[in-house]
Parts: structure tokens; sequence; C-alpha cells
């Protein structure tokens, strides 16, 4: 208990004199310190603009729609992108046939995209347009938060009527209650029904930046790129009742589209089916190495951070041999010499990793403010990297201090 | 019947200079027995610091028997021989050796760091060694705010705060007045007059009179080991 409570004391005694020695050098120990606090600086950033971008994909893919799939009427290209000669065509009946044929199938929301110019007196935008039958708020989870959204009577009458997303209110609106207003989308008056509610934004992408009008309309009134046939949509999003059914619909799907195409075996599909579930693994792995990536270049400043302490610690050394050879003389063992040195370099790494974690937090909070994107800096992220920075000082100090109490005490006192 | 405190037996250090072998220490014997004052004397380059280190265990012997305290010192590893300088020895080197920038009561506590004292007892310890060299008024000063006799002060303290059974002295009074060096050695008479053994290295006759024996070294020999004759003691004060 006594021998523990000394050893304890002399570690008191090691981080004394490290304190004395480090404030002799105090431009030399800061600018020591500077290296491995950028290096936890650049790691615990890295680490926690990875863990956002998780988290922002995650949260993009739950503005998707749960249990859903979504098929387009191109090649599976993989990652790569896709050949569009290769396109194939898409049509509501096929929506239709799906809902009937395929089991499990809760709702199809078949759409046309297209790209759209707003006016409203003094004011315009550009957005994209989404022409949708209700379907589609039930499927992907898309509600109005101010007026109403698409009815079975908006489609049928091809009525010129829109809901709108945060932004575009925004834009066209300002403060105003949008709901009622007229607004010319393409030189077409239209009349705006509904206020989408706010999905926010991930990754820099806008969720509230888009209109939804009836399929009908946008394919009469609105549509720029020419379709082959007129019952052709641009996509399909297809709801599932749970992630069963999901998993063996796809492959239902896709077989079912093959055999309405007629498309020959051993040739390739010109349909993608694409579930929600595929979409978050991907997208997931995509992150995980872009996560890797970083954390990989900001651990190289911190090894560079690192191999400033045992610079400087071999500096240290050379400087005070003749202190180290009195200190011997007076009684130190080869272990009192280098936990002395060692102590000095992890008190320059706490030191120096404890003000990067501060400031590594701080700038995630920044960053999150400006850049609207979150960098979230776990407890245990702080604790592993001051932790980390304490071990560095432990591997890149042990040397030095090593060599230290490997001197013998005359010719280390003799030393000049 | 207790062993002497330090015994040598044909002692020898050997340096090799450009495939030359130099003996600095070439086979010294000799007996120092508890509360010895020894004055060690000789040309420059005979060997004295050589010696002194060896005894102190600083620097290990090429070949022969050191015994201190009836230990061989060839059966100890580093720890044992750092525990035996922290014990039983206390050094006083011509350049004082103080941690600069540190007080003169922390310069006095190191070695009972080593000890494993605990904080308050290393501070009354060094403090009451401060005030025994007539230093309670300069507890806090740094070497640079304190005279060369004061240092040489503040470092004799240091040697004495671990009760050590031998000091050692390698020119002690080198780097001072004839004044201060009179008040030293007034200084090591007094301790040893309380008991402790004293072995002084100096080349200047006159300081060497302070001492019960003096050797003279030659060439890593010792050709001289008498009592001194008229031996001087220090005025008091
Ligand atoms: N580390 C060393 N390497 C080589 N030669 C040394 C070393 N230390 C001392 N010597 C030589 O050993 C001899 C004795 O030196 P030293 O014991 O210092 O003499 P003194 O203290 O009597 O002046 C001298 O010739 C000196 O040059
Ligand atoms: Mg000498």
């Amino acid at each position: 208990m006594s021998k523990l409570l000394n050893s304890i004391a002399g570690w008191g005694v090691n981080i004394a004199i490290a304190m004395t020695a480090l404030r002799t050098n105090l431009m030399r120990s800061i600018l020591t310190t500077l290296g491995v606090m950028i290096g936890v600086f650049a790691v615990i950033l890295a680490v926690a603009v990875g863990n956002g971008a998780q988290v922002s994909v995650t949260q993009q893919i739950a503005t998707l729609g749960s249990n859903m799939a979504i098929v387009v009427p191109q090649p599976d290209s993989g990652s790569g992108p896709p050949r569009s000669t290769d396109r194939g065509r898409l049509t509501e009946r096929d929506g239709r046939a799906i809902l009937r044929q395929v089991s499990g199938v809760s709702a199809v929301a078949p759409q046309i995209r297209s790209s759209v110019q707003l006016v409203t007196p003094g004011r315009s935008a550009t957005t994209q347009a989404t022409g949708a039958t209700p379907e589609y708020g039930i499927v992907s989870n898309v509600t109005a938060s101010e007026g109403r959204f698409l009815t079975d009577g908006d489609v049928g009458a091809a009525a010129r009527v829109v809901v709108i997303g945060q932004t575009v209110a925004d834009k066209l609106f300002a403060d105003a209650n949008p709901v009622g207003e007229t607004v010319r989308i393409n030189r077409v008056p239209f009349k705006v029904i509904g206020l989408l509610e706010s999905k926010g934004s991930n990754l820099g992408n806008d969720n509230d930046d888009q209109i939804v009008v009836p399929i009908t309309t946008l394919r009469q009134r609105l549509q720029t790129t020419a379709m082959q046939g007129p019952d052709d949509v641009t996509l399909l999003f297809v709801g599932f009742e749970d992630e069963d059914s999901l998993f063996t619909g796809q492959q239902e799907i896709k077989r079912m589209l093959r055999d309405r195409y007629r498309v020959p075996k051993g040739r390739i599909s010109p349909f993608t089916v694409r579930t929600t579930t595929e979409i978050a693994e991907t997208t997931g792995q995509v992150t995980q190495i872009f996560q890797a990536v970083l954390v990989a270049i900001a651990s190289i400043s911190l090894l560079v951070g690192g191999i400033g302490i045992m610079n400087i610690m071999l500096v240290s050394v050379t400087e005070r041999t003749r202190e180290i050879g009195l200190r011997m003389a007076l009684g130190a063992k080869r272990s009192d010499i280098r936990n002395q040195f060692l102590v000095e370099a992890a008190v320059l790494c706490v030191i120096g990793g404890a003000i990067g974690l501060t400031l590594a937090v701080l700038a995630a909070a920044i960053f999150q403010q400006v850049a609207d994107f979150p960098a979230p800096v776990g407890l245990d992220t702080a604790i592993m990297s001051v932790a980390f920075s304490a071990v560095i000082g432990i591997i890149f100090g042990g040397y030095p201090a090593i060599r230290a109490s490997r001197l013998s005490p005359i010719e280390a006192l003799r030393s000049e | 019947m207790t062993a002497p405190l330090l015994e040598t037996h044909d002692l020898v250090k050997d340096y090799v200079i450009g495939g030359e072998v130099l003996h600095a220490v070439n086979g010294v014997s000799l007996t120092i027995k508890r509360g010895e004052f020894v004055a060690i004397m000789g040309a420059s380059g005979s060997g004295k610091s050589t010696f002194m280190n060896m005894i102190g265990c600083l620097d290990v012997p090429t070949s022969g028997t050191l015994l201190l305290d009836g230990i061989d010192t060839k059966t100890l590893d580093s720890d044992a021989l750092a525990e035996i300088r922290n014990r039983k020895i206390g050094f006083v080197f011509q350049q004082f050796n103080l941690l600069a920038r540190t007080s003169a009561l922390d310069n006095v506590a190191v070695p009972l760091i080593y000890a494993g004292l605990g904080y308050t007892e290393r501070r009354e310890r060094a403090q009451a060694k401060l005030e025994a060299m007539g230093l309670g008024n300069r507890l806090q000063n740094t070497p640079a705010k304190l005279s060369g006799g004061q240092q040489q002060r503040v470092a004799i303290a240091r040697a004495l705060v671990t009760d050590p059974l031998m000091l050692l002295a390698d020119e002690p009074t080198g780097a001072l007045d004839t004044q201060t060096s009179l008040d030293i050695m007034g200084i090591f008479q007094k301790l040893n007059d309380e008991g402790i053994t004293l072995i002084v290295v100096t080349h200047e006759p006159d300081i060497a009179e302070y001492a019960e024996r003096r050797i003279i070294f030659r060439d890593g020999r010792v050709i001289e080991d008498a009592a001194v004759k008229s031996r001087r003691r220090a005025v008091a004060g």
C-alpha cells in the first residue's frame, strides 16, 4: 500500500519535474505541442465529419420513405454511369400491373420529373417539378403542412394546382402564406394549394427545393423533354407493406418487367429496381470509405506531431545530459530518468491533445452552424483522442527516454 | 568487527585512446575507515578523479575489487548502485552542479525524491540542512542569486541531506577564492568531527593540511599515504 502511494507520489514528482523543464523552454514546448494539437484536431474533426456524413446519409434515405423500391427505365449500371442508348420505357400501365401482380405492394407512385421556372410578381425561382399522384404522398411520406396535398380529383381534371416546398415558398412569397396564391410555372398560371412539410437538407441537398403538381397537368402543360408515349413516366416509387415483401417484390418486379418488354434471355434488362435498403447500404459504404480516407489523412498529421515530439525530446535529452548525470549521481535509478522524460513527452501530448480536442469541438459546432452539416463529437471520440495522444507521447517519447536512462552516470556528468 | 567503509584491491581503470591503452588508475589498493578525513593529492592527470568516480559508484573499474561498507560493488546492478549513491554517498563537485532556475530548497531536496520521501518531509529535511549550512535565509534563492561559496554550501547541504556515510568532494574549492575555500574546509572539519567520512581531492597543499590523512597519486598509482603531521584547524566562524 505504502509502496503504491510512493509510486503515485513519484509520478507526481515526475510531473513537477516535467512541468519545470517544459516551462524553462516555453516557446519550444508550445511549438511542439502545436504539432500534436493540430494532429488531434484533424483526427477528431475527420471522425466528426465522417460521422456527420453517415448521419446525413441515413437521414436523406429516410426522407425517401422506408420499404420502397424505385424503378427507373435504365439498365442497372452498378455504380457506373448509365448508358443512355439502352434507355427503356416505363409507363403508368407498368405501375398498375406491378400493383396488381406483385405481392405485398401497398401503393405505386408514378412520377415525371422536369425542371421548371416559377414566377410571381417581382420574384422568380427555378426548381424541380414532380408530376405525381396522391400515392406519391403515401409512398414517400410527403404531406402538406399548410393547405392540402394532391387528390385524385386534381389528377383526373389535370388541374393547375401546385404544392410547393418551403425553400420555393421563401423565394417566391417571402414570409407571406403562399396557400391560395397564384404562381406562373413556365408561364402557365397555377394555384398554390399547399405547402410541403419541411424535410430539411442533407449533404448540401435541399429537400425543400421542389414542387409537386398533378402528373396529368405536368404532362400536358409543363413537360420540356419529349416522352415516347402519352403514358410514359420518369420513374415509379413502389411502396411495400413490410421489409420481407420488399425483398421478394424487388425480384418479382424485375422478372415482370423483363416479361412485359420481352427482353431476351441473356440480354441486360433496361430497367433498374433499387430498394431503399440497398441505397442505404451502398451510400453507407461510400461514406465509410470517405470517413476512412479522411481519418487516414488526419492521422498522418498526428504522426508528424508525434515525430515532432520525438525530435524535441531527443534534443532535450542531449541538452540535459549533464542534468541526467547529476540526477544519477544523486540516486536516480534508470527507471526514474526514463519516467521523467516519458512524463515530459506525455504532458506535452496530453496538453496538445486537450487543446486540439477543444478546438475540434468548437470547429465542429461552427461547421454545423455555417454548413448546416452535422459533425457530432462524441464522448468516446474525445476520450479516445486524448488517450491516443498520450500513447503517441509514450511511443515517441519512449525512445529518447530510454536513451537517456541508458547513459552512464559518469559520462553524462562529464558532458558539456 | 565491522568492515572498513571502503576497501580497494588492485583497482584499475583503463581508457583506450586511438588504439593505445591508458591506465588512468593503475592498481590502487587502500582502505579507508569510518570517520577518516582523507585528502587526495597529485598532479593533474594522475588519476584522482577517475579513482573518486569509481569509489563513488559513478564509474565501473576495468579490474580489481571495490568493497563499499563490506559489499563487493561488482555484484550490484544499476538500481542497487543508484541506491548506494543515494543513501551512502554524498557528492560535492568543483562546479557545484546545482540545477539552474531551481531554488536552493528544491536543489537540496532532489536526492530525497529518489529516496522516495513525500513532499513535506523532503522540504523539512532540506530546510534543516540548509539552515545548518547557514543558509536559512536563502531557501528560495536560485543558484544565479547566490555567491560561489553559498552555492557550494547548498551543494554540501544536498550531499548531506540523505545522511550518507561518506562525502566525496573532487576539488570542491577549485572554483573558490582562498577565504571561501578555508570556510568550506572548516565546514568539512566540523562535519568530520560529527562522524562523517570525508574524501577530498585537492591540489593545494595547505587545503590538504585540514585533513588527517594525505594520499598522493602519480600516474594512476599511490606514491605516498601518510598522516598529516601538522594538521590545521579551521578558525571558528
Ligand atoms: N573518459 C576518458 N576517456 C579517456 N581518457 C580519460 C577519460 N577520463 C580521464 N582520462 C584520462 O585519464 C587520466 C586521469 O584523469 P583524471 O582521473 O581526470 O586525473 P586527475 O583528476 O588526477 O586530474 C588522464 O590522462 C585523463 O586524460
Ligand atoms: Mg580531476
